[in-house]
């Protein structure tokens, strides 16, 4: 009888899935009867949020410094941050956005391998704010020593830090999911204005003042959070402050008529003939390099 | 009995390692295997619609934001069981359609669509599958360098 009851048991936590992880079950694709399937719609009131809840941002700045031929470079990283020291959430979720970004940078330009001391540190990170069991530490760890499988690499980097944001808005943590945009924001911004001081370039030049928009996103978003702590006080005040520089910064657009179709290999390419432009001086820009140095360094000292 | 405990004991190791990874499952693994060597993953949606009304509106919609000078791969990969195939159009901010991976003129529908985006913004993206049909699919966006 004992046995009976033991081998059930047995049974039930072999087949039981990771019951820690319940996102993930919903995560998954569900090839169900398609008629039996209902209308779904990511489209209303929480859409405008999720354009700044992108963890892929901070890629698209990284793959821009590849396309302008900038090398890889150890020194822009948060190297100084040490998890294990890390206490209270404020600072572990702000370092994880951080080291996320330092995540994306360095997978874009291929050095997997040299990562896995920081996937260990993110993985402290998120053990401490109790979302661990989102960040798949063995299967990163296993594809970034296999460089080879880089895209695979990336969307489980990615899924991870979207299933952590997902959790700790639901889990009524929005804050701290707050915390780690703006980190992961101001690690990515930090990139940009250093390289472009090394490597002056229009296009860098452009993505740096159309972060003006993102910026504005990312206020509105740890806004309601100003008055929690002494901490986001001088966040938001950071903000304000990188925000000042943008000020006078413009984007304008014009019209170019019909976009430019191709068909090629089976697919179709197209060519945007619409253009935005960045109105920003040498004066405007230097400011902005400044203050962002200055903001993601007393955050990085602060930790 | 006791050979049976035993064979559970020995599976069991086996079963937690294979619970506690998120690989990509594997609709998400063949879409991912079909975006390119030159592709670089940002981001994906998810689609699951049953039989549509309308075969005009696209049911599945949701913004994001795309960078100037930025060359985009929009891959659409439907699932095998479903009725009608993933299709994408994307509008702009003032709902001008920039892409559509339908060519009305041929009835082409393609797998596929590069976006050279020449305008930073925020765009809105929406998903359906042909003719309003019921269907599963995912779409993978990424950089193309």
């Amino acid at each position: 009888m004992k046995g009976r009851v033991f081998i059930t048991a047995l049974c039930v936590m072999i087949l039981l899935p990771d019951c820690r992880n319940s996102s993930r079950k919903t995560e998954n694709l569900v090839l169900a009867d398609a008629d039996s399937l209902v209308s779904v719609s990511a489209a209303g009131s929480d859409a405008d949020e999720e354009i700044l809840r992108n963890f892929s941002s901070p890629l698209e700045t990284a793959n821009l410094f590849q396309v302008m031929g900038v090398p890889f470079t150890q020194a822009y990283l948060a190297t100084s941050l040490n998890a294990s020291a890390l206490s209270g959430s404020f600072n572990q979720a702000l370092s994880l956005g951080i080291l996320g970004a330092d995540l994306g940078y360095l997978n874009i330009y291929g050095k997997t391998s040299t990562s896995l001391e920081l996937v260990s540190s993110i993985k402290k990170l998120a053990e401490g704010l109790r979302v661990g069991q989102f960040f798949d530490f063995e299967t990163i760890k296993r594809l970034s020593l296999n460089s080879s499988n880089l895209d695979s690499l990336l969307y489980l980097s990615i899924d991870s830090y979207n299933k952590i944001d997902r959790y700790l808005r639901e889990d009524n943590r929005g804050y701290l999911s707050s915390l780690m945009i703006a980190g992961a924001w101001i690690e990515a911004q930090y990139f940009a204005t250093q390289i472009i001081k090394q490597y002056p370039n229009g296009l860098l030049r452009d993505r740096i003042g159309e972060q003006k928009f993102f910026l504005e996103g990312l206020i509105k978003s740890v806004q309601p959070y100003c008055e929690m702590n002494d901490q986001f006080r001088a966040l938001c005040g950071y903000l304000a402050d990188i925000s000042e520089k943008y000020r006078d910064v413009r984007i304008s657009y014009t019209d170019g008529g019909t976009p430019v179709k191709t068909v090629k290999d089976g697919g179709l390419e197209i060519t945007q003939t619409e253009t935005s432009r960045v109105e920003m001086t040498d004066e405007q820009l230097a400011g902005i390099i400044d203050m962002t140095g200055i903001v993601r360094n007393k955050l990085i000292a602060n930790n | 009995m006791k050979k049976l405990l035993l064979g559970l004991l020995i599976l069991l190791p086996a079963f937690t390692v294979a619970a506690g990874q998120a690989a990509p499952d594997p609709m998400m693994s063949r879409c991912l295997s079909s975006t390119g060597p030159a592709a670089k993953y940002l981001k994906d949606y998810r689609i699951q619609l049953g039989q549509g009304t309308s075969h005009n509106d696209f049911r599945y919609k949701a913004k994001m934001s795309l960078w100037k000078n930025t060359k985009y791969r929009f891959t659409l990969c439907t699932a095998d069981n479903s009725k009608g195939k993933l299709i994408l159009t994307i509008w702009d901010d003032t709902n001008k359609i920039v892409l559509s991976s339908v060519d009305n003129d041929t009835g082409t529908v393609y797998s596929y669509i590069d976006f050279i985006c020449n305008k930073s913004g925020i765009y809105q993206v929406g998903f359906d599958f042909t003719e309003g049909q019921s269907g599963s699919g995912v779409s993978i966006v990424s950089m193309i360098q």
